[in-house]
């Protein structure tokens, strides 16, 4: 009878806990969902000029700070977005846009991408008196980019010639923009559809602007007009079987750029070839992507993997001449300081490289420094000082002649 | 956390991505193969959950004899049913298993779904460090998200998967609920079978529809195979006892 009794009301109890679990479940799917928190982000990069460093921080804003006197020169707060409110609320919230391009400054001018689809033109001058933005009269504008696809963040980095700016959106589309005015140069109908979604930069030479795609692809457009320069459709100069992971870095007609096959490619844009002129790791892949691009010094190739390994390669033979092992992935890009070639691993770990010396086979770094932070902001490099945004949204000051972090500040408290 | 990657997620993760490389790159397709696989693997509890229902449905005149003749006894008709399902060798909870099993490759699947698809610039980053280094899985990103008329990434803005998930549910619920005349018990299984392809009918609504795909394809695996196991609609076509 007992048992009975028991067994009926384990019978009850599994439907019962099978609902809870079934109500419980989607609560925990939606509560760790893109949906289910919305927060900004991002991982714009430093950009130094004339001693005021630039960046944007996790909580949509961009920074000016003096690097000699570590103070907050002016701060712009980008517009914020309409957001899902999380969870089973249908209701919407407003949230700070993220930013994941690094500024780029030109003259007194900043220009930043932002992930809600918008380019911005920010007076130095008139950002430091919080005047109204935007200043027309002095060079300040804002685009937004045309909503024809289901995204127009813009993720990649801008990239700034002479009189245009060059912007990839996640609409898979280029766009060129008067660096005067944000007008946009090209005709609509020019603007090829390259991609389901552009998050790598382009790179430009001559009058040719090259970009590469997550489906593999290399395009060759017109800068002047935006058209394709193979036979004025929108067709690749190259194909490769996996996607490009990294934006392109081109140097005397090569492109290196790094692919989801774990190959790091260089393609000669001028031979037409559907072959590339070598793929590196030559004998097996690395192991992981090449997600970061490459740099490149006195034809050497220098390219961090996301399996934690740097490489020096013969940039004419794809010959491997030296690696170091960094212990953690390599997320952004090396940069080149005089004779120094600098690497930050995602665990936070500055390698600092001397050139002139002999590093054959295993390179051993001539600093190594820890700033405490995960890194996978793009960072700059001047006159022996390093300037790092973390993930942890500091901006760290390292001294490499020192071997140490000189001074941090907080971009977390708004000022 | 690092176990439940290591052992579920991860695995989940990479056999979508090689199986969306070996079929030609359709992530949709991707789905429906994994689903196929998951059925297979549960195939030994789902096989012990028709059995039971088929047997179930064979002692059907014997439990509405039981219901009739102890049908204001409650204590004693759960008594006499149990030593009926204890006779026959039947787990009346057997029912319950296949679907809890599933729950860890429901979580598992949608993880995997939005990392694969990688919506965001840090999902495509993180998915570095969840992928396998097999070439199979590497050479298939970026994963398109596209299926049908679906973003397999979205909710299906048309509701046509909401309605073929619930339905679908739904029959596959009524051809295993027995009938019963008591009528706490028939609340009970009208909750079961009404409010079950309710919800997860909401939830398509709510979750990415590459999930959704997985719910609708699985319960037509389910409906098919009990369709075959117990020959028959069960008791979709059966009447209930009152009648």
């Amino acid at each position: 009878m007992a048992t009975t009794l028991f067994t009926s009301y384990k019978m009850k109890k599994a439907k019962i806990l099978l609902l809870i679990v079934i109500v419980v479940l989607p609560l925990t799917l939606v509560s760790c969902s893109p949906w289910g928190s919305q927060s900004a982000g991002g991982w714009a990069g430093t950009a130094i000029h004339d001693g005021i460093i630039y960046a944007g921080t996790k909580d949509g804003r961009v920074v000016a700070i003096n690097s000699s006197t570590e103070n907050l020169e002016w701060a712009y707060s980008i517009a914020p977005v309409t957001a899902p409110s999380g969870g089973l609320s249908c209701g919407q919230t407003s949230v700070p846009t993220a930013i994941f391009s690094t500024p780029v400054v030109d003259r007194d001018i900043v220009y930043i991408g932002t992930y809600s689809g918008q380019v911005l033109a920010l007076n130095m001058l008139a950002r430091s008196q919080n005047l109204t933005f935007p200043q027309r009269g002095d060079g300040e504008w804002e685009w937004n980019c045309p909503d024809n696809a289901k995204s127009k963040a813009i993720v990649a980095d801008l990239l700034v010639s002479a009189d245009s700016i060059y912007v990839c959106s996640s609409n898979g589309r280029v766009y060129s923009l008067d660096k005067g005015s944000g007008d946009e140069n090209w005709r609509q109908e020019n603007i090829p559809l390259l991609s389901e979604k552009l998050w790598t930069s382009p790179v430009i030479q001559g009058n040719t602007l090259y970009v590469s795609t997550y489906d593999g692809h290399v395009y060759a457009l017109s800068v002047e007009t935006g058209v394709s320069i193979v036979n004025g459709i929108p067709d690749w100069i190259f194909e490769s079987e996996a996607g490009f992971a990294s934006s392109p870095m081109i140097y005397e007609d090569t492109i290196f750029v790094g692919s989801f096959d774990r190959y790091l490619y260089a393609v000669n844009v001028t031979i037409g070839s559907d072959e590339p002129m070598w793929k590196f790791p030559r004998e097996k892949p690395a192991d992981n992507w090449f997600w970061a691009s490459p740099v490149i010094n006195e034809g050497i190739v220098y390219a961090g993997c996301l399996d934690g390994t740097v490489y020096a390669i013969e940039a004419k033979t794809g010959e491997k001449l030296w690696e170091f092992d960094a212990g953690d992935p390599i997320v952004t890009s090396p940069v080149l300081m005089d004779n120094l070639l600098i690497v930050i691993n995602e665990s936070g770990t500055v390698y600092v490289f001397d050139l002139d010396a002999e590093l054959g086979g295993e390179a051993a770094p001539l600093k190594t420094i820890s700033i405490g932070a995960d890194v996978r902001s793009s960072f700059c490099a001047q006159e022996s000082l390093v300037y790092i945004r973390g993930e942890d949204n500091w901006i760290y000051a390292v001294d490499i002649d020192a071997g140490g972090v000189i001074w941090k500040i907080d971009l977390n408290i708004e000022e | 956390m690092a176990v439940w990657y290591l052992i579920i997620a991860n695995p989940v993760l990479n056999v979508l991505v090689a199986l969306t490389h070996i079929l030609g790159g359709s992530f949709g397709w991707a789905i429906i193969a994994l689903t196929v696989i998951v059925r297979l693997l549960s195939w030994p509890l789902t096989k012990r959950q028709l059995n039971s229902t088929k047997a179930m449905q064979e002692m059907q005149p014997k439990i509405q004899e039981l219901q009739k003749k102890y049908g204001k006894n409650q204590q004693k008709l759960q008594q006499e049913m149990m030593k009926l399902y204890k006779e026959a060798g039947i787990n009346p909870l057997g029912c319950i298993w296949p679907m809890l099993v599933q729950l860890p490759i429901w979580i598992a699947l949608y993880q995997a779904i939005m990392s694969a698809l990688a919506t965001t610039p840090e999902s495509l980053l993180g998915l570095a460090q969840r992928l396998y280094s097999w070439d199979i899985v590497n050479q298939a990103i970026p994963l398109s998200s596209k299926f049908l008329w679906l973003d397999l990434g979205q909710p299906d803005p048309y509701f046509i998967l909401a309605i073929i998930v619930g339905g679908t549910m739904w029959v596959q619920q009524k051809m295993t609920t027995a009938p019963t005349v008591d009528p706490r018990q028939q609340s009970t299984s009208r909750m079961m079978t009404v409010l079950m392809p309710l919800m997860f009918g909401f939830l398509t609504l709510m979750f990415p529809s590459g999930l959704a795909l997985y719910w609708a394809v699985s319960n037509i695996i389910g409906i098919v195979t009990q369709y075959f196991v117990t020959g028959g609609w069960g008791y979709l076509k059966l009447r209930s006892p009152s009648q």
